[in-house]
């Protein structure tokens, strides 16, 4: 042993808890523990054998021998497959002592009267092991039923086998494989000499183990048939391979207890053929439970592809855990509880027996967890499996819904930009309007007044020239105010507004404005200005002799508005917009509208938009010229 | 035709009302129309529409001086004020005084007829010919356009290609406008330097040209004039 590998090992251990030991070791080398149990088991077997042969108790010692040596190999293979198939489970550690009962129970082959003694109650124990395995898989604990197949094992033993011991000269093993008849050594336990009473204890044994395997049959079968389908599956090997040992079992306690027959050498060969076989079962159940969750896996993938909705998903998860109860919630990082989808607080009790809960996430993060029926705990693979496709398809909307998030931010932040510049645009003119050229008018009044009371010409010429310029100035500044923002956008709307933009075009403009009601001040802003945007386009790029049309109309969806000319037109590169037309998508953009351009060189461009109709939007507002 | 320059002076008292919510403004109205005290009297200075609807009520004036834009929604107040003693006081004179020189009010104050209506911008108010002028066209049933809304107009037109406008002769676009600000013949005639006759045979061949029906009415003259020169080459089939 050299300190790498110990080390080694320890890292292992260290791995194995980081995933808090859930995740099974299929695939990886066998570890330093699986190693000791191998040797363990070997030596087990080499002495359970050794022990048999040499005895000289036992009738056939070689057939006992490799029966005992099968056993233990059989019960060590399966225990190692479940404690690296399903590390979670107390399973595989059941099947080991089980295994080291069967060793025990091979003490029934030595001569010495004590360890006979010992070796026929570790045939005892060995078939309670067996029944206990029977009645918990894939647990640990058995049900309410399973607790009364259980108790008439036990009466088995106390009622008959015990009262045996007490009163019966000889001993003799459950099992027909070690009969040892006149070689049985002398029974060190009795207390009273009294074969006949033996004899009687001895029927009332074989009724009692006949019942015994009798429920355990039953209890197997009912269990069976009321598993769901997908558990069906898995139950199914540990049913094929047990219900023949319980069979035997049952058999060999009527024949050869009560019946009196002498047991056969095929009917050795059977009942030893089912008590090496069973164990097998349990290692094809897992095997099986794997196989299905592989299976659930790909069945959830194949339908989790695109964007599947919460409820789709939970869906889902019902249908692949059988399970229609079973729920996904969702855990909240910031209040640390647990939501259902529709944001409902779901208290995850874990001391309610019929329903428990698996949490899914990164690392220490929880993401979800998946609510189901306490019986699918018994098929972990399972639940692992539907939770891991589940966190996968959410976190997979929650990527694109962050996404999208950010887009909508991007797109709400653009339209507060474009929309406080506006309102701003709103209040320099309202300023302007209300405050100075009102002043200025009311300057212009009084100038004029005073003109009036000039007598002197020079005085009064000198006032005519002020006058002038006044009006002048007056002029630029209702120029200015009316391009920072039209009064009549806000007070009429925009077929008023762009009406009044066409009377003013220089470029020659026809329009064809419908009324398409008021919309929300942002979006009117934003078709007015493109349009305004695109006209100046035609006056500055579309040539001398361009003529334009403006459209403005409403659909069920949307309101357009259209700005074509038949002037030059352009070969469109969209990575060389110009700052007009960048203006222009942002805008429109940051309300949510679309804006198209088309153009031809030689056949003039057209600038194509449109803006949602929201709810809010009123209709009517009638503006007629 | 009845014209406001035919009216013998001093004949009327005007009986006013103005609306007008800025201060200085109305005491620019206020000192303006005292120097005519002889022939305007106003009866009463009200800040909005309401106010200005009840003093009309109260003193049934002839005329009724209204800013374009007051409370409560400060947006077309006067033009609203105009429509409504349309229907319930067709006798009395509207001046609108404005300070945006867009057609569009006008032609709105115009909607329901222009009989008896004055566009004019702020600063005509302290001009003492032109308001007392307005005052009288309206009160006689007359229109009144200010000119500089006419010029922003034809301005605009003259730049652009292939309009109907371009079509005219330099003469005519000026009898035209002067039409569409509501002058008479004879004072289209006076500020162009022609004779009367001269300007009634542009107008002739003019609104044969434009395809516009010259109506004896003056007001209704004007409305076809400012409508040709606003929208004439704007609408498309589609359009109402």
């Amino acid at each position: 042993m050299n300190r790498s590998a110990v080390s080694r090992g320890a890292a292992f251990e260290q791995l194995d808890l980081d995933s808090e030991q859930r995740d099974s070791a299929f695939g990886t080398g066998l570890r330093r523990a699986d190693l000791a149990v191998v040797a363990l088991a070997c030596a087990g077997a080499f002495a359970a054998a050794a022990i048999v042969a040499t005895g000289g108790v036992v009738g056939d010692p070689t057939a006992f021998a490799a029966v005992l040596v099968a056993n233990i190999a059989t019960l060590a293979v399966a225990g190692l497959a479940w404690r690296r198939g399903r590390p979670s489970s107390l399973f595989g550690y059941l099947l080991l002592a089980e295994g080291l009962l069967v060793f025990v129970s091979s003490l029934s082959g030595s001569p010495d009267s004590v360890l006979h003694l010992i070796g026929v109650l570790g045939v005892w124990a060995t078939a309670f092991g067996a029944t206990w395995l029977l009645l918990v898989f894939p647990g640990s604990r058995p049900s309410a039923a399973g607790w009364i197949v259980m108790g008439i094992a036990l009466a088995t033993f106390v009622a008959g086998e015990l009262p045996l011991i007490l009163t019966s000269p000889s001993l003799e093993g459950l099992t027909t494989i070690a009969s040892c008849g006149a070689a049985c050594p002398a029974n060190p336990a009795l207390a009273v000499h009294a074969p006949s009473v033996a004899d009687a204890f001895r029927n009332v044994e074989g009724v009692l183990q006949a019942t015994w395997g009798v429920g355990l049959l039953f209890y197997l079968a009912t269990r069976f048939a009321w598993a769901s389908h997908a558990r069906r599956r898995v139950i199914l090997p540990v049913f094929v391979s047990a219900a023949p040992l319980a069979a035997a079992f049952t058999l060999s306690a009527v024949a050869f207890g009560l019946a009196g027959v002498e047991s056969s050498g095929t009917a050795r060969a059977i009942f030893a053929g089912t008590r090496i076989l069973y164990p097998l079962g349990f290692v094809a159940g897992l095997l099986l439970a794997r196989a299905y969750a592989g299976e659930a896996l790909t069945f959830m993938a194949r339908r989790l592809v695109g964007r599947p909705s919460v409820a789709a998903v939970e869906q889902l998860v019902r249908r692949v855990l059988d399970d229609p109860q079973a729920r996904l919630v969702f855990w909240l990082p910031r209040s640390e509880q647990f939501v259902d989808r529709h944001g409902a607080h779901v208290a995850l009790d874990p001391a309610r027996e019929t329903v428990t809960w698996r949490a899914f996430g990164h690392g220490d993060a929880r993401v979800l967890a998946v609510v189901h029926d306490a019986v699918l705990s018994e098929d972990p693979e399972l639940v692992e499996a539907v939770g891991a496709a589940s966190l996968l398809a959410l976190e997979n909307r929650r990527l694109e819904r962050d996404l999208l998030d950010s887009v909508d931010a991007l797109r709400a932040s653009q339209r507060r930009l474009v929309g406080a510049a506006s309102a701003e645009r709103r209040k320099i003119e309202r300023d302007l309007h209300d405050g100075v050229q009102q002043k200025l008018v009311a300057l212009r009044i009084q100038l004029e007044l005073v003109r009036d009371l000039a007598r002197e010409s020079g005085l009064w010429n000198r006032l005519a020239g002020l006058a002038a310029d006044f009006d002048d100035a007056l002029d630029d500044l209702r120029s200015t105010a009316h391009g920072i923002y039209p009064p009549l956008l806000a007070d009429e709307g925009l077929e008023a507004a762009l009406r009044e933009v066409a009377r003013r075009s220089t470029v020659p403009l026809t329009v064809d404005l419908a009324d398409v009601g008021r919309l929300s001040e942002d979006r009117e802003t934003a078709i007015y200005y493109c349009c305004l945007e695109a006209l100046q386009n035609v006056a500055k790029h579309a040539g001398d002799d361009a003529e334009a049309l403006l459209r403005l109309w409403r659909d069920r969806n949307a309101v357009r508005f259209a700005v074509s000319d038949n002037g030059l037109g352009f070969v469109p590169r969209p990575a060389h917009n110009g700052a007009g037309l960048t203006n222009m998508t942002d805008r429109i953009g940051a309300v949510g509208g679309t804006l198209s351009v088309r153009s031809t060189p030689g056949e003039g461009t057209t600038v194509l938009g449109g803006v949602a109709i929201e709810t809010s939007d009123r209709i009517g507002h009638v503006v007629s010229v | 035709m009845s014209s406001a320059s035919e009216l013998p002076e001093y004949d009327h008292l005007y009986r006013l009302v103005v609306a007008e919510d800025a201060y200085l403004i109305r005491e620019g109205i206020r000192s303006a129309l005292e120097r005519d005290k002889d022939e305007v009297e106003v009866l009463e200075y009200c800040p909005d529409l309401d106010s200005l609807l009840r003093a009309v009520e109260e003193h049934r004036p002839n005329v009724v001086i209204t800013d374009i834009r007051m409370p409560p929604t400060n947006t077309d107040e006067g033009i609203q004020a105009a429509a409504a003693m349309r229907e319930s006081h067709p006798e009395i004179g509207v001046v609108v005084i404005s300070q945006y020189v867009s057609p569009h009010y006008a032609l709105k104050l115009f909607e329901h007829g222009s009989a008896g209506r004055a566009y004019l911008l702020k600063e005509r108010v302290g001009h003492r010919i032109q308001l007392l002028e307005a005052i009288r066209e309206v009160a006689a049933g007359g229109s009144v356009v200010d000119p500089k809304v006419v010029d922003v107009l034809v301005e605009a037109r003259m730049r652009a290609k292939n309009s109907l406008l371009s079509r005219l002769s330099t003469r005519e676009r000026e009898v035209l406008a002067g039409v569409a600000t509501g002058a008479s013949n004879a004072a289209i005639a006076e500020s162009l330097f022609l004779t009367k006759r001269a300007v009634e045979k542009n107008i002739n061949s003019l609104f044969a040209k434009l395809d516009l029906t010259d109506d004896k009415s003056t007001s209704r003259r004007v409305q076809a004039a400012l409508l040709f020169i606003a929208d004439s080459d704007l609408e498309t089939g589609a359009e109402s």
